[in-house]
């Protein structure tokens, strides 16, 4: 008998193991169920609102009920479920938007919705503002991570569906502030971050360099200034406020520091160099956005330089250079993470998630940060103060040359220098020339009208 | 039967209630005309009823598993009959009753361990045939003979004889041989042999779905022959036969073919339409289907392929629920667990019984547990509940095992009344 109950324990062991992994496996069933029937066509989803408790999708939606155009400004940030927009907020949310349970199945009229901090109203004006334009905007709390308002013109009406898909303008069907831009001049930041961290405040206020409209770089080529004339003999404040290619040539090929410390910065700030590594990516509630890249070789070339001023080979997304206005505009060098969704609420109305500010590790030192702050407050009381009457605004605009040199886009970077409204935004307007609007207007617009309807 | 504190009358009367019930939800949730689920409901208590009177034509210690067995073939009949729509599944009613004459012919074959025992050249033998089937008749590196619109797989028919071949008893163990540094039984021996020939064909054929289920048996197998009764257990012996699968499964992970890795590392989300289709429908099946299920007919899985083999508990759980497919996988676990209330008389039985159970868990876990991507999917059926004749016939075979463990003859005369004595006539005066 023994014999056979050594034989017993075996089917024992094996019956144990089978029903461990099964009781598992009904663990996760129902634990991912969800996740499943986000996959499922025609799943029953749910609505999404914006903070005011507006509608910003809503899958059973008609021009009668919400009106023409209604999500114009929010459509390639939004999306649906068409399969169309992949990188949306709905395409990559569909789990918290289905109107579904393990228990009860699919309920059409479950209570399933994604509530955003965007702020629809202020989205809509400041998309109007552009005109005739295109570009992109996106503005957020640097404290918090609340993105308010972030939209890319052209976009396309969801409520048109997707039968006309082959008329639409380029890049109407994805939201271009996740997506990479030549940052321009906008660049000159992490450059000037780069020179503090590595220099030191005094030592990089001891540089004076001149600008005579032109300057022939070690390499040979010619760096030339946006103003003709040349700015003369300038310091950093005064060459971050004039923008000067110059200057900035010369502090790269400064002999006080080397190529690689200019990059050890960069990598620290995300910025992927050379094409080394993983290319690298921001979340933003499942959406994903690039972050930044550029090829540095050496000091004294031209493409270098370039580089360093946000042309050529530099690519950065508006988010990533906002996101940087955070951890300068915080002056301790850490970014926050910027988020789109706030709380979410399952089939039964209860809240399934809450979202909560989130911070990087330093990326640099506070008092680099607490300089470079001062720098950007500097440059945009001397110029940019209409921006936001009564209240400095730290900026930086930018340049940037696309297209091979073809066009030029105009890009403004920056933070609101309040803590009752601490506002980080950038904004790229396309093609400016010949341009009915400026960048200023719509960050004025922008900051403006977001500080009404938040009080 | 009697000893587990049932009834039969008791137990063939719930039986048939629980069929009955299905059949009523049936009627409630595919909201089907009357007469598919008339014709349904008469298969499915026609094969009741033929189970029951077949099962006592044999005269039986116990017949437990044969009304176990008829619970399972009637809830199968039911599910293969009701996936997109309540119409008699005919096919899968006359592999049920082939199921069941295969039980009786399993039972009796193997019931007499000493004759099988003595006969193991023919089960090699046998298995030889079946390999040469393969070889020669798939057309190709294939494991299926197709016939018309039939199809056969003869590997299914392979397990029960290896399980057969891996069944010992303590005389054939003690029979040993010296081989390098181990004393090794010969039966053991050509039992390893068979396995590297069995192993390489499924290996050649691609069919490495079922190797999972040949190296559980092979796993039990060796594991009672290191652990049998007054076994010297050398224990570096045992490690470094574990080191050594380990070692095998390792290499046959790296060496496995591009098809094969593909599934072992897919990510099925991001291939919903390729390499992850069957096992993203069959999840968003089971999803949909919830606790309670959409009703029988009601599903939308039946319109993927293997929806009614290899996806079959998915497309259960999203008919019928998970509730009802688990209360399925309970009644097949029950199956299996009356080889430890009922244990089996024999030791030869009994590791027989183990390897039987193995197959039965191996292939529950891989059909189960492989459509819903907890571990690579590999396509094979679930026991009973699957369609496909082939194994049908094997798994009724393999429960025909079960019973020969439990009802078991252990000498040709022992069922034979005793012949009385014709007494002499000194006797007959005597005793008047």
């Amino acid at each position: 008998m023994k014999s056979i109950r050594r034989g017993q324990h075996l089917i024992t062991l094996m019956l144990l193991l089978f029903l461990a992994v099964f009781g598992f496996l009904i663990y996760r069933l129902q634990k991912d169920a969800g996740f499943y029937m986000s996959h499922a066509r025609n799943a029953p989803l749910g609505l999404v609102y914006d903070r005011r408790g507006d509608v910003l999708y809503d899958p059973n939606a008609t021009a009668d009920q919400y009106g023409e155009d209604h999500f114009l400004d929010i459509s390639n940030l939004i999306g649906d479920d068409a399969g169309q927009m992949t990188n949306t907020l709905v395409a990559n949310n569909k789990a918290a938007l289905t109107n579904y349970s393990f228990l009860l199945g699919e309920q059409a009229d479950g209570k399933a919705a994604v509530y955003t901090t965007l702020d629809h109203d202020v989205n809509r004006a400041v998309y109007d503002a552009f005109g005739k334009k295109n570009g992109c905007a996106v503005a957020y709390n640097y404290v918090t991570g609340e993105i308010y308002v972030c939209f890319s013109k052209p976009s396309i009406d969801i409520l048109d569906g997707y039968e006309n898909i082959d008329t639409l303008e380029s890049g109407s069907m994805l939201c271009k502030v996740f997506y990479p831009t030549v940052p321009g001049s906008t660049m000159k930041v992490l450059t000037t971050v780069a020179a503090l961290e590595h220099m030191g405040y005094d030592g990089l206020m001891s540089r004076s360099f001149s600008c005579s409209g032109t300057y022939t770089d070690l390499g040979g080529d010619d760096i030339r200034c946006h103003q003709r004339s040349g700015h003369g003999q300038q310091d950093v404040v005064k060459a971050f406020e004039n923008s000067c290619n110059p200057f900035f040539a010369q502090l790269v090929e400064d002999p006080g520091w080397s190529l690689d410390d200019i990059m050890e910065t960069y990598r620290a700030m995300g910025v992927r160099i050379n094409g080394e590594g993983e290319a690298q990516s921001m979340d933003v509630d499942g959406i994903s956005a690039f972050t930044a890249s550029t090829v540095l070789t050496d000091k004294t070339d031209f493409n270098t330089q370039w580089g360093c001023m946000g042309q050529g080979k530099t690519l950065v997304s508006p988010l990533q250079m906002m996101v940087w206005q955070s951890a300068v505009a915080n002056a301790d060098g850490r970014t926050t993470a910027p988020y789109l969704i706030a709380r979410t609420t399952d089939v039964s109305g209860n809240e399934s998630y809450t979202a909560s500010t989130s911070r990087s590790e330093a990326m640099f030192t506070a008092e680099s940060a607490a300089h470079m702050r001062e720098i950007m407050l500097t440059n945009g009381r001397d110029r940019y103060s209409s921006l936001l009457p009564g209240t400095t605004v730290g900026v930086k605009s930018g340049t940037a040359q696309v297209d091979n040199g073809a066009s030029e886009n105009s890009l403004l970077t920056g933070f609101v220098d309040d803590p009752a409204f601490p506002v980080a935004f950038c904004i790229v307007i396309e093609d400016r020339v010949g341009g009915e609007v400026s960048n200023t207007d719509i960050a004025g617009k922008l900051l403006q009208t977001l500080k009404a309807s938040l009080a | 039967m009697f000893k587990n504190g049932l009834s039969y009358a008791g137990t063939i009367i719930l039986l048939l209630l629980s069929h009955a019930a299905m059949l009523g939800l049936v009627l409630v949730r595919s909201g089907t005309e009357t007469l598919p689920l008339l014709i349904l409901t008469a298969a499915v208590l026609g094969l009741d009823l033929v189970g029951i009177i077949a099962a006592a034509c044999y005269r039986q210690m116990t017949y437990t598993l044969d009304l176990i067995l008829l619970g399972i073939l009637g809830m199968s009949l039911i599910y293969q009959s009701c996936f997109g729509g309540v119409s008699l599944s005919v096919k899968h009613l006359i592999t049920c009753v082939t199921a069941l004459v295969a039980c009786e012919v399993g039972f009796l074959v193997t019931r007499d361990h000493d004759r099988i025992r003595r006969q193991k050249k023919w089960i090699y033998a046998l298995i030889g045939v079946l390999i040469l089937a393969i070889l020669t008749l798939t057309g190709g590196r294939s494991m299926w003979i197709n016939i018309g619109s039939f199809s056969i797989q003869p590997s299914e028919f392979i397990k029960p004889c290896y399980i057969l071949i891996c069944a010992a008893s303590i005389v054939e163990l003690h029979k040993k041989v010296k081989v390098l540094f181990f004393w090794v039984s010969v039966d053991t021996l050509c039992m390893c042999a068979m396995t590297i020939v069995i192993f390489g064909l499924q290996w050649w054929c691609r069919d490495l779905g079922s190797l999972p289920t040949f190296g559980a048996v092979f796993g039990c197998a060796l594991v009672c022959r290191l652990c049998y009764p007054r076994a010297k257990i050398n224990k570096p012996a045992i490690a470094i036969l574990c080191i050594g699968g380990l070692v095998l499964a390792g290499a046959a992970w790296m060496l496995a073919p591009p098809y094969v890795q593909e599934r072992l590392h897919v990510d099925i989300w991001a291939d919903q339409n390729g390499a992850g289709y069957q096992q993203c429908q069959a999840l968003i099946g089971i999803a949909r289907g919830g606790w309670l299920g959409a009703g029988p007919g009601q599903g939308a899985l039946h319109r993927v392929f293997a929806h009614e083999s290899d996806i079959v508990f998915a497309t259960i759980c999203e008919e019928w629920g998970l509730l009802y497919a688990g209360l399925t996988v309970v009644m097949l676990l029950i199956l299996l667990t009356t080889v430890l209330m009922d244990p089996p008389k024999s030791y030869y039985h009994a590791t027989m019984a183990a390897g039987v159970v193995a197959v039965f868990l191996a292939q529950m876990a891989l059909n189960i547990f492989g459509s819903c991507n907890l571990i690579p999917f590999t396509g094979v059926t679930l026991p009973f509940i699957s369609q496909g004749g082939s194994s049908m016939v094997t798994c009724g075979f393999l429960v025909g095992m079960l019973k020969a463990g439990q009802s078991p003859l252990f000498h040709h005369e022992a069922l034979r009344p005793p012949k009385p004595k014709r007494r002499t006539d000194p006797e007959r005066r005597a005793h008047a």
